[in-house]
């Protein structure tokens, strides 16, 4: 502890000069602009950042990618909320309620709400990474393949709650994604399933192409199939500020959903969707009453405050094996770690003693970076949300291009283009057809990462099925996850006995 | 609206919904049946997940279609019965300008196809003022185009537009 | 000041004018893509970015582009390598003896006859690691635990049917069991395998020396044994020496898509050699722990036809191929 606050100090002496200042806001200015568009992540930037390395002594180029990755976090959200089209798979969930609330004339509370919420969950994520880093991830790594498989079993229970209004086209929306998420050469085996023979399709579908086929694509097609010349839609603005109750019912959510994000970083196969999924659940049964209405019709303020501190705080907790143990477990560290070894230094478990003086430098500028992007993103806000303003065929003109741009940018392949729009035309249908799109990016996301584990987990138990109840964390799992699925139902029954 | 035979005719889009989600199942079902076992995993092999989900997507579209044989459920749905008749020159415009992108994105590059999916898409939803259109898909495409392949160092092929300006600037076409 | 201009210049992707200042060396090609086919923070993304360092240094090639396409020892980066960049002179895919292992013992109908081979660059032996708390303490005891029960002694590693996986198949097979025995986990990339032996969830490990290295260093993982034919590590004994005859190196190298022409091809050669005879390469094999295997033309192509022949008789006769 006081060796953290020491640490601290000494790096905050080196982040705090002019020349790190800089690399720390034109970080920040190039993870937001990256994070806004979808395809292109923090990964891939800090990938094409990499060659300032020879230039540019360590410490100024791992402040800049600091930026860079918090700030992507930051950005992700904007064309979430603003155009539902999700620049990362983090920010997915986050447009279930954000999309609604702009579509309401809230775009100004719910941008506001993702930035103060991106803050706050970073700072607690940052603070996690100064005192807890060590003893979180000795944590973590007590957690195998049966314990993820548990998890991600807990997951799929919170899928219950963007089932929407039909259990059956709710499932089968489910089951859509699932076997989209099969499509590709199995891990375990290297067999290749479910492509029909293409090619292309050995390699799997991109989650954030399917989230923005249906969320985006899909909507413009439908909008285009009702569409009628005679009253055009004029979409509200609304206010920008948050107001008295915005900042009430955004609080809890806030702390909620970093204490979740945190720890899913943290682990080695956790990542950032599992606990915005999680966190949206959570804030959907906490809801108050009188608000509960909104989630899924008109937007509900708590879906855009949770996820989106989770997505940020367990992009902070990735940052923590990484420089506890030199461990890469997420394609964003893997580069940063990359970019270690170009200076000679070995990421491992000696990184903090043998380079101390990096490690806190670099922690105390992701401080200075999360202050700088909420400085930067507010009052941007306004400035967005004029963006709804724009008439209607010019801006889903410009969504389109701005889907086929994030497609076809990343892999320069026609193929994937041809997925986005089929993709899109079964968006359409479902929306017609009222079935949910969100239970599909859902099922493709956690489906994969779900078969994988349980295999592994089997493959370790011989067999034994057993494991997932004999492990002690995992059947906690398990129980916390059949509680979520029955208890709401149970206390139901026995409220409804206890009235009659 | 109460007509006897208007239940059947209501359903029957319904009916193609679940005839389609079952036939996901069966192509599911097949190309399941079509994986090499593998020898290596004694446990759980690569088939028993494809296998539980395709068999999900059956029953599912089995009683989908079980459903929409009883009377359909779409029908029923505030926004359908409120729903302008298809619009089928909106839709028509819009699916040719996703089209068009397909066939012109390899030969001409981003952002000709792009811009010409742009007017195309505006023009869907109404706009009439075609030039004003084609001006600002121009400017937003290689706006774009140049901040993938500049700043960000993205390798996107060069096309038509993007070579004509690149010259236009006195500087080399990446590729 | 001159830092800022250049960081502008990287931003802004006008890097070419940059980096021509401050290189003497010809500039062999203006851009690079790199693909590699496994998940970054592993062998093949590491040796893609080492060559990147040395040749950007040395203004070789003025701009890099990578991709990564992990999964399956490369099966699933290979098909998208050969589809999407066929004929391509200006790319190249960083793999290695686990994709000839996965590609056999998947059957993949894209396999290596489909790459055109530039160079080999590198061979690493394995090392056969437990967890710091296992009460394995030397390679003796994990054999007699293998050869009691194998299914029991879950082994992780990188994807089915790569080195790591048949390094394994030939332990069992020298005890005189099937590999089909063994508990083979497969994970991804280098840093979950990491994570489920650091955290013991399986009872031991192999890969690459240089994967495990800083973790052995640390004392959190012990090296019971490395594959190679002689001591990398001075410290650990090979498996040769402890009386168990199996020899297994993993080798990496850079090859070019189908279809480029003979000159394209013999550019690229040509631009590897120039990297291998750097100095700066000479240093950094030495500060990775990499032994030098450099191999290029014709008689790269005959190590290539014998080492797949070899490893499919090797994957046959353990039941996997």
């Amino acid at each position: 502890m006081m060796d953290s606050i020491a640490g601290l100090q000494l790096g905050f002496s080196h982040a705090l000069t002019l020349t790190n200042l800089g690399w720390a806001l034109l970080g920040c200015f190039l993870g937001t602009a990256v994070g806004v568009l979808p395809g292109i992540g923090p990964a891939l930037t800090i990938a094409l950042l990499l060659p300032i390395t020879f230039k540019v002594e360590a410490t100024g180029a791992f402040i800049l990618f600091c930026g860079v990755f918090y700030g992507a976090m930051y950005g992700g959200s904007t064309t979430s909320i603003l155009l539902n089209t999700p620049g990362e798979s983090g920010s997915i969930i986050t447009a279930l309620e954000g999309a609604k609330m702009a579509r309401n004339g809230r775009a100004g509370p719910a941008l506001a709400t993702a930035a103060i919420g991106s803050f706050v969950a970073g700072t607690i994520g940052t603070l996690g990474i100064s005192f807890l880093g060590p003893v979180v991830v000795d944590l973590a790594l007590q957690l195998g393949p049966a314990e993820y498989f548990s998890l991600m079993l807990l997951c799929f229970v919170t899928v219950s709650a963007v089932l929407g209004g039909s259990a059956l086209r709710g499932l089968t929306s489910l089951f859509l994604g699932l076997l989209l998420g099969l499509v590709g050469i199995d891990l375990q085996t290297g067999q290749p399933r479910m492509t029909l023979g293409v090619p292309e399709l050995l390699d799997g579908v991109n989650v954030v192409l399917v989230a923005v086929a249906l969320f985006a694509v899909g909507e413009t097609l439908f909008m285009a199939w009702r569409h009628t010349s005679a009253a055009p839609v004029v979409r509200p603005v609304g206010g920008i500020v948050m107001s008295r109750s915005d900042w009430k019912r955004s609080f809890w959510p806030w702390i909620r959903g970093s204490l979740l994000g945190f720890p899913f970083g943290v682990m080695p196969a956790g990542g950032t969707e599992m606990p915005t999924m999680l966190s949206y659940y959570a804030e959907r049964k906490l809801v108050k009453p009188e608000h509960a209405g909104e989630f899924g019709t008109t937007g509900a303020i708590e879906g855009v405050a949770g996820p989106e501190a989770a997505n940020n705080a367990a992009a902070a907790g990735i940052l923590v094996p990484m420089l506890t143990l030199g461990l890469p477990t997420s394609a964003t560290a893997a580069i940063m770690l990359s970019a270690f070894q170009s200076y000679g230094i070995n990421p491992g478990p000696l990184l903090f003693e043998q380079q101390g003086a990096l490690v806190w430098t670099l922690i105390a500028s992701l401080y200075v970076a999360n202050i700088m992007l909420v400085v930067l993103n507010l009052p941007l806000v306004g400035l967005w949300a004029r963006i709804l303003k724009i008439p209607q065929p010019q801006l889903y003109a410009g969504i389109l291009v701005f889907a086929t741009i994030g497609t076809y940018g990343i892999s320069n392949s026609v193929t994937d283009l041809v997925l986005l729009y089929v993709i899109g035309i079964i968006g359409m249908f479902m929306r017609r057809f009222d079935f949910p799109t969100a239970p599909v990016v859902i099922g493709m996301i956690l489906g994969p990462m779900a078969e994988q584990a349980m295999r592994q987990a089997l493959t370790i138990s011989e067999g034994n099925w057993l494991t997932f109840v004999e492990r002690p964390v995992s059947l906690a799992i398990l129980a916390l996850a059949v509680a979520a699925l029955v208890g709401p139902r149970l206390w139901a029954a026995v409220r409804r006995r206890a009235s009659a | 609206m109460t007509r006897p035979g208007n239940a059947p005719s209501g359903a029957a889009p319904d009916v193609m919904v679940g005839g389609f989600v079952l036939l996901l199942g069966v192509l599911a079902l097949w190309q399941t049946s079509t994986i090499p076992a593998s020898p290596i995993y004694a446990q759980v092999g690569p088939k028993a997940v494809p296998y539980v989900v395709g068999a999900g997507l059956l029953a599912l579209g089995a009683a989908l279609l079980a459903t929409a044989l009883r009377g359909g459920w779409s029908h029923t749905l505030e926004e359908v019965q409120e729903a302008p008749p298809t619009n089928w020159r909106a839709l028509g415009l819009l699916l040719a300008g996703l089209a068009t992108n397909l066939v012109l994105i390899g030969p001409f590059g981003f952002s000709a196809a792009a811009t010409v999916q742009f007017v195309l898409v505006a023009a869907a939803f109404g706009s009439r003022r075609l030039l004003r259109d084609l001006a600002l898909a121009l400017v937003l495409t290689l706006v774009v185009w140049f901040g993938f392949v500049q700043v960000l160092g993205v390798n996107i092929g060069a096309g038509l537009l993007e070579g004509l300006v690149l010259r236009a600037l006195g500087l080399d076409a990446i590729e | 000041m001159s830092s800022r201009r250049s960081l502008l210049a990287a931003v802004t992707g006008l890097a070419a004018a940059a980096l021509a200042g401050d290189a003497g060396a010809q500039q062999r090609l203006a851009s690079l893509y790199m693909f590699i086919p496994a998940g970054p923070g592993g062998g093949w993304d590491g040796l893609g970015r080492a060559i990147e360092q040395v040749a950007r240094q040395a203004g070789l090639v003025g701009t890099f582009q990578f991709e990564n396409v992990g999964g399956a020892g490369g099966s699933v980066g290979l098909p998208r390598f050969v589809g999407q960049r066929r004929g391509r002179p200006d790319a190249l895919m960083v793999t290695g003896s686990i994709m000839v292992g996965a590609t056999l013992t998947n059957r993949t109908p894209v396999g290596m006859k489909d790459l055109t081979p530039v160079a080999r660059l590198t061979e690493e032996a394995g090392v056969v690691v437990v967890p710091a708390s296992s009460d394995i303490k030397d390679l003796a005891g994990l054999l007699a635990a293998l050869k009691a029960n194998p299914g029991g002694v879950s082994v992780g590693g990188g994807s089915a049917g790569g080195t790591d996986h048949i390094t394994l198949g030939l332990i069992l097979k020298s005890l005189g069991r099937s590999a089909k025995d063994g508990s083979y986990v497969a994970f991804a990339g280098g840093g979950p395998a990491q994570a489920a032996i650091l955290g013991a969830q399986v009872k031991a490990g192999i890969s690459g020396l240089s994967e495990f290295a800083e973790q052995i260093k640390s004392g959190r993982m012990r090296a019971l044994a490395t594959t190679g034919q002689e001591r990398t590590d001075p410290a650990i004994p090979t498996l040769t020496e402890s009386g168990t005859d199996v020899v297994m190196t993993n080798w990496r190298g850079v090859f070019a898509p189908p279809g480029i022409r003979p000159d394209a091809r013999d550019k690229l050669v040509a631009l590897m050699t120039e990297l291998h005879a750097l100095p700066a390469w000479t240093e950094l094999l030495k500060t990775r722990d990499w032994t030098d295997a450099f191999l290029t033309g014709e008689a790269f192509t005959a190590f290539l036809a014998e080492d797949v022949a070899k490893t499919e008789a090797v994957l046959k006769e353990i039941g996997l191929a």
